[in-house]
């Protein structure tokens, strides 16, 4: 057993498996809020991508302007979403709103393609291909500086939940009634659940737009986010960052493993696997919320 | 001199009827007036009507797909029918719903932060929360556990404060005993009556627990099948000796004969 390979592959998988938890943290803002898992969040993370480009390569802003920015247009396209899409469907089932959010990824997915075509492009964040080598461990860049950003929003968002703004959100997860029994705007905390997701899903659409290039695949990453998120715990932001951390690792490491044996392609089963098995054993995640029963 | 009559009503319903999903009639042509600064029950049984018509002054009715089709509601002198239940909670209007429903995965004093009104100075509302924590010694006490673990006592007691710290002008509370002991009950309607007299806080009072909540207001109106069929002091109600058989449970005698009796002077009742 090669130790220096394997730690490689850990390592690399966790900085990966980060990378997925920026998906993660995006669907559990959105779950925290309104309870439904946004199917959409790979779509917005595309959509981020391209805004970026748009400001960036058709605009000519420099990447320092352009990225706030579409941050902002995207802050106002998630109260948009709420506004237009979802205030109509409150108080109705969830799956209805589940299914508005798959339309919407579809939609987005669509859109995209109708004005920028199908052709992948790169974001050029200038970071090098160079690889970082840590001891005898490679280490790519492009993915170190993507962990950071992913532990960046983690910590960002673990303080906005403790504030008056966070605890009003957590209470709308709660209890849409008793929060409008209080006075709590609860369209609008939705509202600025889906403004936050898409802000992230800015970030991860950067990163990730430089790690595979920015095309309508990237929405389908959203599969590898749903996982992480399911696997943490869909309502936490900590389960996010621990289960993709964890999930890197297994396909990373679990991939080299089987690969060989089955010629290829192990990866998705993992994901799959992965997905199923927590679903079926532990259905509230890692560090989801049970719901209480007092005895 | 009408005007005058009026303004000493903080909230008063005209003839108030709510339909649910456009066709069922929950209400029908409920006038109730609570004066300024006092206390008032809704009395009667299950499905008579009492949180509907509670669920119309907060407003919370539309989250049920209900809606007042015929009457109005004017609170403080304004009409207040249309206005969005959010807005009304920054009238002055809170409504405790029923079943307690405190946040339950945040603790006692993110519970009362949530309800923080807009604009509610951090050092207004720490001053807010130790003012209810007196209220509630109990709550002072948990005040960073997780409040789906509270009793249901202290559950009841935090519904009562997180509505406190929206700031009412008028309470409305909906079965506060339920599923309570008694002594709790006691323990609980002292503490409403303290913050009534201290406050200024007007309360509507919903029960099925008569007893208790007449104790406690100074008039009662008594709601069967969507109306008001009795409306009179507490006193009044207490002597009543339709209210004392059906809902205090007194009258002397129990046996079957008179079961039948009753259900027929119920109808006529209502």
């Amino acid at each position: 057993m090669d130790w220096v390979f394997l730690s490689e592959l850990a390592i690399n998988g966790a900085l990966t498996g980060l990378l997925y938890s920026l998906f993660a943290i995006g669907l559990v803002l959105i779950y925290k809020a309104s309870s439904v898992p946004n199917l959409a969040q790979g779509g917005l993370t595309m959509v981020g991508a391209y805004v970026v480009l748009a400001l960036s390569h058709d605009a000519g802003l420099p990447l320092w302007l352009a990225i706030p920015l579409a941050a902002v247009i995207m802050f106002g396209l998630g109260f948009g979403i709420e506004r237009v899409a979802l205030r109509r469907l409150a108080g109705r089932p969830v799956v209805m709103i589940l299914m508005l959010t798959l339309g919407l990824d579809i939609f987005l997915r669509g859109t995209t393609l109708a004005i920028w075509g199908g052709t992948s492009r790169s974001v050029d964040l200038g970071v090098s291909y160079e690889p970082l080598f840590l001891g005898d461990i490679f280490i790519s860049r492009i993915h170190l500086v993507g962990a950071g950003v992913a532990l960046a929003l983690f910590v960002a968002f673990m303080l906005f939940f403790r504030t008056r703004t966070g605890i009003k959100l957590r209470a709308i997860a709660d209890d849409y009634m008793a929060s409008w029994s209080v006075g709590i705007s609860v369209e609008r905390g939705v509202g600025l659940s889906w403004a936050l997701a898409s802000v992230v899903a800015v970030a991860a659409g950067v990163i990730w737009g430089e790690v595979q290039g920015v095309d309508q695949a990237l929405s389908l990453l959203l599969l590898k986010g749903l996982t992480v998120a399911v696997l943490g715990g869909l309502d936490s932001i900590l389960g996010a960052v621990i289960a993709g951390i964890i999930l890197g690792v297994v396909e990373n490491v679990g991939a080299d493993f089987l690969d060989p044996l089955v010629g290829g392609g192990s990866r998705e089963l993992i994901v799959a696997a992965v997905l199923i098995l927590t679903v079926m054993i532990r259905p509230h995640g890692l560090f989801g919320r049970h719901d209480i029963e007092r005895v | 001199m009408q005007e005058k009559v009026e303004a000493e009503h903080i909230l008063s319903m005209n003839s108030v009827e709510v339909l649910y999903d456009n066709v069922m009639l929950a209400i029908k042509g409920v006038s109730v007036k609570v004066p300024k600064g006092e206390m008032i029950a809704l009395l009667g049984s299950n499905g008579a009507g009492k949180s509907t018509s509670l669920k119309a002054i907060s407003g919370l009715l539309k989250a049920e797909r209900g809606r007042i089709s015929r009457g109005e509601i004017t609170f403080q002198g304004t009409d207040i029918t249309e206005v969005l239940a959010q807005n009304r909670v920054g009238m002055g209007i809170c409504h405790v719903i029923e079943g307690r429903r405190v946040f339950e995965h945040l603790t006692p004093d993110e519970n009362l932060t949530a309800a923080a009104p807009r604009g509610m100075s951090r050092s207004a509302l720490n001053a807010e929360k130790e003012k209810i924590y007196d209220y509630f010694p109990r709550l002072a006490e948990r005040r960073n556990s997780q409040a789906g673990y509270l009793s249901g006592g202290e559950q009841q007691m935090l519904a009562i404060g997180r509505a406190l710290v929206t700031q009412p002008k008028l309470l409305m509370l909906d079965e506060p005993s339920l599923g309570l002991a008694p002594f709790l009950v006691e323990e609980i309607f002292g503490i409403l009556q303290k913050i009534n007299q201290e406050e200024g806080v007007s309360v509507l009072l919903v029960e099925q627990n008569a007893l208790a909540a007449l104790e406690i207001v100074s008039q009662g109106y008594l709601i069967e099948n969507g109306r008001v069929v009795m409306h009179g002091t507490a006193e009044a109600l207490k002597s009543n000796s339709d209210i004392q058989e059906f809902y205090l449970g007194g009258g002397e005698e129990t046996d079957f004969h008179n079961v039948k009796h009753y259900s027929r002077r119920k109808r006529w009742l209502s």
